[in-house]
Order: structure tokens, then sequence, then C-alpha cells
């Protein structure tokens, strides 16, 4: 397996304001990364940075090289102008954003938004392969071409969400970028397109970044998954080891707060705080305020994310943890004490 | 020149500066452009409505021999068609302005509250009704509405305000009755209600107080509407004869030839303090209701 | 089904309609009685203003004078001039053409002047540009349309005499083809719906800077982007055409104004439309005449409002779903 895509150093800033701090990633051909983390802690924004499409506002800087299954020349996207990523979006890497309510322009039918996209990237033909080929990509998600030619409002949500999908493949791309694809649908929805997202990533190859804050989700349907915090990986690795075996205080305390059927009756302990204010973020390792296993070296010292197995990384100063100390946590959820061992 | 209140939201909207959010009103009157301009300019034109005719350098409705004449060191905006000077009309001028801005916006806040909060509170037919003769006054083109009846009242000061006044409530009236809806339902009336509270009562402590800051916003820009009415009205011949005010000037300026003499001091000196005038109210106006109104204000965040 | 949405719309404007005559009867023959508008004219006997009344009808009771009233206006029988002695709807009908040639200019070059600043803006929101266009519309709308006028006979017609100063036409010239006769009519069209697009810019710059902000924030742009489409072309083919539906209603509150535009630009530049002749009712205290371009104005702006409507339906395909 090669790499399909690797990201270094990204960093997205609002003035001074960091977004997103400083992000590695490598996704290789036909695999799928999960993109976990609360709202604000970047996901949205690293995936948008991929296809440069963040307002202007925001300023964008690290490498994203991009390989291309079919080619051997490498693609600099940091490089690439803007007309430059008009060649490459959709083509190489497209997009589904959460909840397909506002992402079809509402006064153009269904088909000819798709039609728009595989017309802009040469790969139709003449009009009868074009209608073709959107009939033949409504047919995979599971649509009539007669839905086709209706109005985004005519459509269901569920039915909305596979148009975007549809859309989304209509240029072969070897990367989707898939943003809370499922949190507006009711549960049965859920998993008919996660269902089906993953038939496609089977039948064409397709690399696949995840973004969700369901944690279930992501152990469904993903083979690696990136943990992220206040703009940076915290931990990464794959989904079984990451889940089993967590070696970062916030993973840990994000599985803790799942609750579990047959496990042990109780208030879920919840993590406490806020996260952190982009505009004044604490020293240190961003989590230590809400960690319940910090220590003096966490609000001095910024840990760096480390390989702790070959592909396994945490980036906190006490990892690896072989054993999680109890935390216990009265009725309303304050933390009293550490109990155990101090530290690893 | 009707402004309801969708498009002053809109213009609102589209005034409204950013980063302002954390500061009260007092702040925002003093230390933006808007607010000083509007401030400034509207506090000048108050002091001439009071002070003008006693700082006015001649007799406003002296005429003269010299007629329709250039600025000169004597009339420093030249004579109107009747000799007497420009200046000293543009100062005497702005009381007739401020007057029937205020008076008649006043009248429109009251007449539109009313209509609004009864319609709005007690519903049902009474609301229909009241509804009904709202949008038949926000359809009506206004100005030949209010033409008809100055006309047929005889115009003079009081008839102008209350003619405008009578006009322009509708736009008030649609806003309030949309607060009161959302009011009406709202936990705490509903509390007062369940303990046994009149509904004078729930209105003067509940419904009022919330409905106030939205009435008053409102009514700053209805002023604004207001002075350009009467000076629409006195340009058409339907001003008060006895008094002079910058729409009788313009009317004036007009009717006698003023503009094929290329008297220029006497046309542009009173549209502009009309312009200006209004602009002042409007600004204010558009930092009032955007203060007031939280979602414009996170409509723009 | 749409039809019956059609229905309800053409009936509140068939209602609006009917009260404006119900409030022209209340106020022309009940508070105004125009007997005694027409003592005041020279030579009326005491005779002449008998047999006046009994026309009018003014010795029935009030039901029986609103139905003549109501009767007399749906055949088009505003009574006659007092001042012309002409038919008022003759007068009438002479004149509107001339206001509607007049306002639909104006609005029509006020909507794409307008809407094109308003795209300018909204792209380039909070930058000087946007500023400058707001602070442009706000002062077209503070100062007076008449004012404006006024100002542009100054400059364009006094002091440098490129242009005419009033009426539709040169007066006292012979035109030797219809074509001569239509471009002194376009030439002498050029400041007035200067002054009336001018008035009119403000409020259309407005709603379509606003709509076009609001549109630029949805999902579906950022989709079009990420597709491939730079961002003049997401702006004209997907933004625009998107924020274009809520001009269509929203500028219906521009309809009142505009009437009252009419009037004081026809009165400025002695336009021969429906404004000038109500502005020459005024002076004469012609009330039948007033009655009569107070009704045509109204109908106006309810037809107006039910085109806007009607319009709004055909162009916004999730309307058509009720």
């Amino acid at each position: 397996m090669s790499a399909l895509i690797e990201v270094s150093d990204l960093r997205v800033t609002y003035g001074a304001q960091p977004i997103v701090d400083g992000v590695d990633l490598t996704i290789e051909r036909g695999e799928a990364l999960g993109l976990a983390g609360e709202s604000g802690c970047g996901k949205t924004t690293t995936a948008l940075a991929l296809m440069k499409l963040l307002p202007a506002s925001l300023k964008q800087s690290g490498e994203i090289v991009l390989h291309p299954p079919k080619s051997d020349e490498p693609i600099n996207v940091h490089k690439r102008t803007e007309a430059g990523m008009r060649m490459i979006r959709w083509r190489h890497i497209s997009l589904i954003f959460q909840g397909a309510m506002n992402s079809l322009d509402p006064v153009q039918r269904v088909d000819a938004q798709i039609a728009e996209a595989i017309r802009l990237h040469a790969m139709g033909g003449g009009s009868e392969a074009v209608q073709a080929r959107i009939d033949e990509l409504l047919a995979t998600v599971g649509l009539t071409s007669a839905l086709g030619h209706r109005y985004p409002h005519e459509l269901s949500g569920g039915q909305r969400q596979r148009v975007m999908i549809a859309l989304a493949l209509a240029c072969s791309p070897s990367l989707v970028i898939a943003d809370e694809p499922t949190t507006a649908l009711d549960v049965v929805m859920q998993a008919q397109v996660l269902r089906l997202l993953e038939r496609l990533r089977e039948e064409l190859g397709l690399a696949l970044i995840l973004i969700s804050h369901d944690l279930g989700v992501l152990a469904e349907t993903c083979d690696r998954i990136a943990i992220m915090y206040a703009g940076r990986i915290v931990e990464s690795g794959p989904v079984g080891a990451v889940f089993d075996d967590p070696q970062h205080p916030y993973t840990r305390r994000l599985l803790d707060s799942l609750p579990v059927i047959g496990g042990e009756r109780g208030v879920a302990p919840p993590i406490l705080g806020q996260p952190p204010d982009p505009g004044d973020p604490p020293g240190g390792c961003a989590f230590h305020p809400r960690c319940p296993y910090a220590k003096e070296r966490c609000s001095a010292e910024q840990p760096d994310l480390r390989q702790l197995a070959p592909r396994h990384q945490s980036a906190c100063h006490f990892a690896p943890w072989s054993e999680w100390p109890t935390v216990e946590t009265s009725v309303v959820g304050i933390d009293t004490a550490v109990a155990g061992e101090e530290g690893p | 020149m009707s402004v309801t209140s969708a498009s002053a939201e809109v213009a609102t909207a589209a005034l409204a500066g950013e980063g302002l959010d954390e500061h009260g009103i007092r702040y925002k009157l003093l230390h933006t452009w808007r607010g000083r301009f509007g401030i400034g300019v509207l506090g000048l034109f108050l002091f001439l409505a009071v002070f003008g005719s006693l700082i006015a350098p001649d007799d406003p409705n002296a005429s003269s021999l010299d007629v329709l004449a250039s600025p000169s060191f004597a009339h420093p905006l030249g004579t109107t068609e009747q000799g007497a000077d420009v200046f000293s009309q543009l100062l005497v001028g702005a009381r007739v302005s401020i007057v029937v801005g205020f008076a008649a916006a006043f009248i429109s806040a009251v007449l539109g509250s009313t209509v609004g909060l009864v319609g709005g509170y007690f519903g049902g037919w009474t609301d229909r009704l009241l509804d009904g003769l709202e949008n038949w006054f926000l359809v009506i083109p206004t100005l030949p509405l209010m033409i008809v009846l100055a006309r047929l009242l005889d115009p003079s000061l009081g008839v102008l305000i209350v003619v405008i006044g009578f006009t322009s409530w509708a736009g008030t009236g649609r806003i309030v009755r949309a607060q009161v809806f959302t009011l009406r339902e709202r936990a705490f009336v509903e509390r007062a209600r369940a303990l046994g509270a009149k509904d004078s009562y729930i209105i003067r402590t509940h419904i009022l107080p919330n409905t106030m800051p939205l009435i008053f916003a409102n009514t700053v820009l209805i002023v604004a509407v207001a002075i350009l009415s009467e000076a629409a009205l006195a340009f058409l011949g339907l001003g008060d004869p006895t008094r002079i005010s910058w729409g009788t000037m313009l009317e004036n300026a007009f009717n006698s030839g003023a503009p094929s003499a290329g008297a220029w001091w006497y046309v542009i000196p009173p549209g502009l303090c009309i312009t200006l005038l209004v602009l002042a109210v409007s600004l204010l106006g558009y930092l009032f209701e955007e203060h007031v109104n939280p979602r414009l204000r996170e409509a723009n965040a | 089904m749409s039809g019956r949405w059609l229905a309800g719309k053409a009936g509140a404007a068939m209602l609006t309609l009917i009260f404006v005559i119900i409030f022209n009867f209340f106020l022309f023959r009940v508070m105004g009685d125009p007997t005694t508008q027409l003592a005041r004219l020279p030579n009326s006997s005491p005779e002449e203003i008998e047999k006046l009344r009994a026309d009018y009808g003014i010795d029935k009771p009030l039901s029986g004078q609103f139905l003549d009233y109501a009767g007399d206006t749906v055949r088009l029988d505003f009574g006659v001039s007092q001042r012309s002695r002409e038919e008022v709807w003759d007068e009438m009908k002479a004149a509107l053409p001339w206001t509607l040639l007049l306002v639909g200019t104006g609005t029509v070059l006020a909507t794409l002047i307008g809407s094109w600043m308003g795209v300018i803006a909204a792209t380039r929101r909070g930058k000087k540009t946007d500023d400058s266009l707001l602070g442009f519309s706000l002062l077209t709308y503070a100062a007076p349309e008449y004012w404006i006028g006024i100002i542009l006979i100054l400059v364009f017609a006094v002091a440098a005499p490129i242009l005419p100063a009033g009426q539709q036409v040169t007066p006292g010239v012979e035109f030797s083809s219809w074509i001569s006769e239509a471009l002194s009519v376009a030439e002498h069209m050029i400041l007035p719906v200067t002054a009336m697009t001018l008035m009119l810019l403000g409020q259309y710059f407005l709603i379509m800077r606003s709509s076009m902000v609001d549109v630029l924030t949805e999902d579906f742009i950022t989709v079009k982007r990420a597709i491939g489409l730079s961002h003049e072309q997401v702006i004209r083919r997907h933004a625009v055409p998107n924020a274009l539906l809520p001009l269509v209603t929203l500028s219906a509150i521009q309809f009142g104004a505009v009437v009252g535009g009419a009037i004081t630009i026809e009165t400025v530049f002695s336009w021969p439309g429906l404004g000038e002749l109500s502005f020459n009712a005024i002076n004469d205290k012609d009330f039948p005449v007033l009655a009569g371009t107070f009704l045509v104005f109204s109908a106006g702006v309810i037809l107006a409002n039910l085109a806007a409507d009607i319009l709004y339906f055909f162009l916004d395909p999730r309307v058509q779903a009720r």
C-alpha cells in the first residue's frame, strides 16, 4: 500500500489565533481514517484545508502532497495556485458535508448539479454519456434517475445525503472527505449511509476521511483513527488499538463517557470544563486544565506526538499508559482525587 | 416614502458595525462615527429649531426689491424671489421639520403600538380586523393618501402632524404585533396569568417594557420618514402657509423659476438641510435598532 | 394547489381595492361635499348647485349613494374635473402612459444598477467598496428626489444646457416621423428618469446585498467551490440566482414610494403624467381628480404587489410545491 496523501505540519490561523496547530497525517490508498474530537477542535478546518477551501481570513501553511493512483507525479497541493486547485478539487478529493439540507443549490435540479461537476472536469463526453454516468451514480447510491430530475427540496433528508454521495463520486476521486455525514440522520438512515460508504470504499478502492464526534460511527467504519484536541492530534492509531488501549487521557475520558450496554450502572463521568479558547490557550499541554492525571510538567511543556507502537502515537508526557488510575467522581461529577498510583 | 420593518431590518443589518456588541448604547452613540454624526447634526438642528428665529440675521419674511440675488456679504446665501434672506429662512425652517417630524412620529408610535398591542395580545377577530387594517395602510401608497387628507383638511402645522402620523403607523404596528406574539407565549406571562393577573396588568408590567425599546428604535426611523413627508407635502403646496419650512422654500424656489434662473443658492441649501437631518436621524435610528434587536446583531457576527 | 393560492392572492387584492373605493367614498362624499367646493366657483347659480346635488345623488341615503359611487367607479366614471370640465377618466387615461414610461424605466434601471451594486458590496463585504456603496445608498434615501431633480436641471439644463428642463417633448415642434418624436421624448426622459432611478436605487441595493450575504453563508456555495468552480462562476451561476428570489417580493415594499416619487418628479419636470395631474389638482382643489388619481395609484400598487407575488411563484420551485 502506498501513501495517497501526506500532510506535514498543517497550520491554520485566524489572525494570531491557531485553529489547526501543526497536524501531520498520512492516508494510504483505500484507507479509512476517522477524525474525532469535540466541536471546535479543528476537524472541519483540517478537512477544508486539504482542499484549500478556507475563507481568506484564515491563513494556511504546511505541506500537503497528493499521490494520485494512476500517475507517478505527486501533486504539491500546498504550492498550487487557486486555478491549479480548481483542477484538483473533486477530481482527486471530494467532500460530503454534514446535513445535506443546504449542500445542494435549491434552484437547480439534482441531475444538473451532478452534470455540472462531471462537465467541469471533462469527465463526461457528450450529453448522452453524461446522462448515463449520472444514472449510474444515482443507481450506485440507490436512487432512480427520475428522482435525479427533481429539485432538492422534493427529496427527503436521506435521499439528499445519498445525492451528495453520488455527487462526491462523480469524478472518480481517490479520496472522499465526509464531514459528519450521519449527524443529521436518524439511526436507521445512519446505518444505511455508513454501509453505503463501506461498500463504495470496497468497490471503488476509495480512501475516506470520516469526521465525526460520534466514536461509535468511527469505530464501525474506520481503519485508523486520529483524536484531535485544540487543533492538534493527541492520539492516532489503528481503531482497535486506540479503542482497546487508549494512550492519551483525553481518549480515555472520551471512551469513559460512552455508556456501555451491560456495563456498570451509574453516571458516566463527563469530561469537565470547556474546550480551550483559541485566543487564550492554556500553557503546555492544551488538555491539562481538564486532565485528571495532570502534573506540573503538563502546564509547562507541550507534549509532542510520540511513536509508541509501530502505528500508534500519542501526545502525552506520561504515555505509554499500561493502566489507568481510577478517578473518583462524586454524583455531581467533580473529581475529588486521583486514587492509586501516581503516574505510570 | 414608507419604511417598513423589512427594509429597516435590511438597512440596519447592512449598516451595522462589527465588534460593538459588548458595548452599551452610550458607547455606540459617542464612539462611532455614525453616532457622533447623528448626535452632532441632530443637536445642531434641534438648536436651530429652538433658537433659529433668534439668531437669524434678517427677518425671514421681509421682502425687498433685491430679488433672487446671488450670495453677498449682506446675504450669505442670497435672496428669495421675494427678496428675503435665504440664510435666515434656512435657520428658521428647521423648526417645522423638527416639530412635524417628532410630533408625527410620536402619534404614529402611539397609534401603531396600541394597534399592535391590542391585536397581538387579544388575538382572535380583534386581531384579524386590526391586522387587515394594518395591511391596508401598508399597501396603500402613502404620499397620495397624505395628499388627499391634507387637501381635504386645509393644511396647517397641526393638520400635517395628524395626517402624517395617521398614515405612518402601520409599520410600527406590525413590529409591535410580532413582538407581542412572541412575548405572549413566554413563560413569565403564562405564570402571571396563572396567578390571576389581569390583562391590563400583564400588558403594563410584562409586555410593554419588553416592547418599548423596539418601539423607540422604530420611531426614530419614522421621524426620518415624517421629515421627508412634510417636505414633500410642502413642496407640492400642502405645507403650512403661515410658516417657513425647508419644503416651502423649495416650493417657492421652484414655482418662481429659481432653477431656470440658475439661483443655486436658493435651491441647494434647503434640500441639503433636509438630507443632512434625515441622514442623522436615520443613522441614529439604525444604531438603536441594531442595539435593540439581538437577532440582527447575531446575523452580523 | 397553485390555483387556490393564486385565487387567494387575487381575492385579497380585490378586497384591498374595494376598501380604497369605500375610503374614497367616505372621504369625498361624506366629508367633502363636492357641492360646497363647487359653490366656490364663479357663475354657479343655486339652480346649478341643486341640479348637481341631484346628479351626485346627495339627497339619497348613504347606502344608496355608495352603490351609485361604486357603480360609477366600475364604469370608470370618476366624474368631471372641476378645473377643466373634462371627464376625469379621460384625463387620467391620457396621463397614465407617461407615468408608466417614467416609473417603468426608472424601476428597471434601479433594479439592474442596484442589484449589480448589491452583488459587488456583498462580495466585498466590510471593505471600503462596501462602505462607500452603503453610504451612497443612504444618501440617495435621505435626499428628496424632487431636490435631486431640481439640481439635475440646474446642472444639465441651465448651467450646461445640454438637456431639456421639462416636459416630454420640445414644445411647438412638428415631428417628421414617429422616430424623431420618440427621440425627443427619450431626450426629455433622461433627467426625470435619472432622478427616479437615484431615488429607488438604494432600496434595491440594500435588499440585494442582504440577500447575497445570506446566500453566501449557505453550505452549497462551499460545495460549488469544492467542485472546482471559480469564485466568479459560483457567484454568477449559483449565488445570484438564489439571491434574486427575495428581491422580487421584498422590492414590493418600494411600490408605494415609487408612486410618491412619480408625483414629485413629474411636478419638477412638468412631465404630463398622473403625478402632474395630481399636482395641478392639489392647487385647484379639484377633488374629483384627486379621488380618481388616488384610486388609480392605489390600484397600481395593489396590482404591482400581486404581480410580484405571481412572479415569485413562478420563479421559486419551492413555492410551487405548495
